[in-house]
């Protein structure tokens, strides 16, 4: 072949290349108006999929984990509620691989978050964890895991305690899990308990996921946190001046505050009609706000 | 031009004498036991049912031909030194390659043409009718046609430069990287390194997509498949068929045959 023929090759594929990826763009339109609305798992039952994967169940495990992280993550970019399918991945990726460890972790941190963080099933969460601990019963993080479940999602200090008890007797476990066991069980929900918590999760976890989600907690909790001490100056605000400020700039010019407040983002707060310290609109922290976390 | 039909036509020859069309018996063996069981096993979904067992028998069986068929065409007639009789001849090396190309694509269009009709035959023992909305299910065997000369084009690309056997892991391996392409596109940020992400994002668009052709989900319940997606696969496969035939065409025009 000629120089010329060659370069008339190179512009052809090169051409021809650039023509496939602008038909690809219209093809893209086209299928989503064929493609299910609705997400599909195809092999729901775990023991059809472990009896179908041969030997290679483990394997066929990593795969369901990789479209797990996946199914999780375009929720999360779509801003899409419904996580219906949640268990049945993680269901069938448990049974696959009954030791992988990350499963339990991720899985039962956001089967148990109430929408829009999680798919709010903590019922689901702790028949996770519990077939975790039969396969792994050495996994003291299990219990670990149990005892958030229970103490966050389910509000149960008494299970939350004993899974954090359970868990301190291996010698491997964090030294200040039993001390947790028996603050729980003495004063219940705190704030203070549950930014220990949270915190010890972000510090910790490998998994960005998890890590982003521990961080989003960590902010509500301190806009929380914010809010009471921001409620607490407006009140003093009506005392002094016989009726609650419109503007927090008000709270400023009193002296009560030195600078507007921000939340833990760097947007300012607002005050809501009743005059109360709100989050900002526009702040990302409002598409995460369920209520007062753990602030009982 | 004649002469590439020659070769397209002694292709299809070839193929028959092979006996390739046998793989017919076991489809319509498949196709016969579904339609008998499926009434026993199944509530409410034998047409279902029916249609993707049909349209997947019609798939891999067409992918089985494609691959170990295409990677063959090239590399049989150097084994059996027949190509030097060939290309002897007034046959200029492009014409073989576009002449074996065809003649396997006409071959894997009578036979999924009559693998078609089996189905067809199917449902109607199933349904007891067959209903104007049922033609449907043509949308998505014409997209397998697609799918599968975009499977033979490769398989013989490789088999321009390789062994016979690389030539089959290298076609799976694009064929199957192709059904993935989507979730390489979709790998969200914080669950990949963004490098990484960029890159796979990137290399989706050039590969082959072979998702495009997938609508077999759609067909089976009956949703119409819009007139743009049919004519954009049409130019998308024969654009992408081009560009894969004209590598192949340059390898072999180059290549030393001694």
């Amino acid at each position: 072949m000629s120089s010329k023929g060659y370069i008339a090759l190179f512009l052809f594929v090169l051409l021809g290349f650039a023509g496939v990826w602008r038909l690809q763009k219209c093809i893209d339109g086209q299928q989503s108006a064929v493609a299910n609305e609705d997400d599909q798992v195809m092999l729901r039952s775990s023991k059809l999929v472990k009896g179908l994967s041969l030997e290679y169940a483990p394997l066929v495990a990593d795969i369901y984990w990789t479209r797990v992280v996946q199914y999780f993550g375009n929720k999360q970019a779509g801003k899409q509620l419904d996580l219906r399918l949640l268990w049945p991945l993680l269901d069938v990726t448990s049974v696959l691989d009954p030791h992988l460890m990350p499963v339990y972790d991720f899985g039962s941190t956001f089967l148990s978050d109430a929408p829009p963080r999680g798919a709010g099933r903590p019922d689901l969460a702790v028949q996770l964890i519990e077939r975790g601990l039969r396969a792994n019963p050495e996994e003291w993080r299990l219990y670990y895991d149990l005892g958030f479940v229970y103490y966050f999602d389910m509000k149960d200090n008494a299970k939350a305690s004993a899974a954090f008890y359970e868990g301190s007797k291996n010698p491997k476990a964090y030294v200040w899990m039993k001390i947790m066991a028996a603050k729980i069980a003495m004063e219940g929900n705190s704030a203070e308990t549950s930014n220990f918590l949270w915190q010890d999760v972000y510090n910790t976890t490998k998994d960005p996921l998890v890590k982003q989600n521990a961080l989003r907690h960590l902010q509500l909790l301190q806009a929380e946190d914010d809010r009471k001490q921001i409620d607490a100056l407006l009140d003093e605000y009506q005392k002094r001046f016989g009726r609650r400020p419109v503007r927090m700039s008000e709270l400023v010019q009193s002296g009560l505050l030195r600078a507007e407040p921000e939340d833990p983002l760097g947007y300012p707060y607002i005050l809501s009609e009743a005059g109360k310290a709100e989050l900002n609109l526009k702040t990302p922290l409002r598409d995460k706000w369920i209520k007062a976390p753990a602030s009982k | 031009m004649t002469r590439v039909g020659t070769v397209a036509v002694n292709t299809f020859r070839e193929a028959l004498r092979d006996r390739v069309l046998y793989n017919l018996v076991f489809f319509a063996l498949v196709m016969m036991a579904a339609a008998i069981l499926v009434g026993q096993i199944s509530v409410n979904i034998e047409q279902i049912v029916m249609i993707t067992l049909g349209l997947s028998a019609i798939s891999i069986i067409g992918l089985l031909i494609s691959v170990f068929i295409g990677v063959g065409l090239v590399s049989k007639e150097i084994d059996k030194r027949t190509l030097y009789a060939l290309l002897a001849k007034p046959l200029r090396r492009w014409e073989f390659i576009l002449g074996k190309f065809a003649g396997l694509a006409l071959t894997l269009t009578v036979n999924t043409a009559a693998m078609s009709a089996g189905l067809f035959l199917a449902l109607f023992y199933v349904k007891h009718s067959i209903e104007r909305a049922d033609t449907v299910v043509l949308v998505a065997v014409y997209f397998i046609l697609l799918k599968l000369a975009l499977v033979v084009a490769l398989a013989m690309l490789f088999s321009c430069f390789t062994t016979p056997l690389l030539a089959i892991l290298f076609s799976a391996g694009i064929y199957i990287a192709g059904l993935f392409v989507h979730e390489m596109r979709n790998m969200q940020a914080g669950t990949i390194d963004p490098a990484l992400g960029g890159f796979l994002r990137g290399i989706s668009y050039v590969l082959p997509n072979f998702e495009n052709f997938d609508v077999m989900g759609a067909v089976a319940h009956g949703r119409a498949i819009p007139g743009a997606l049919i004519a954009q696969n049409t130019v998308y496969a024969a654009l992408y068929c081009a560009i894969v035939l004209a590598v192949a065409m340059a390898i072999f025009s180059q290549r030393n045959l001694k």
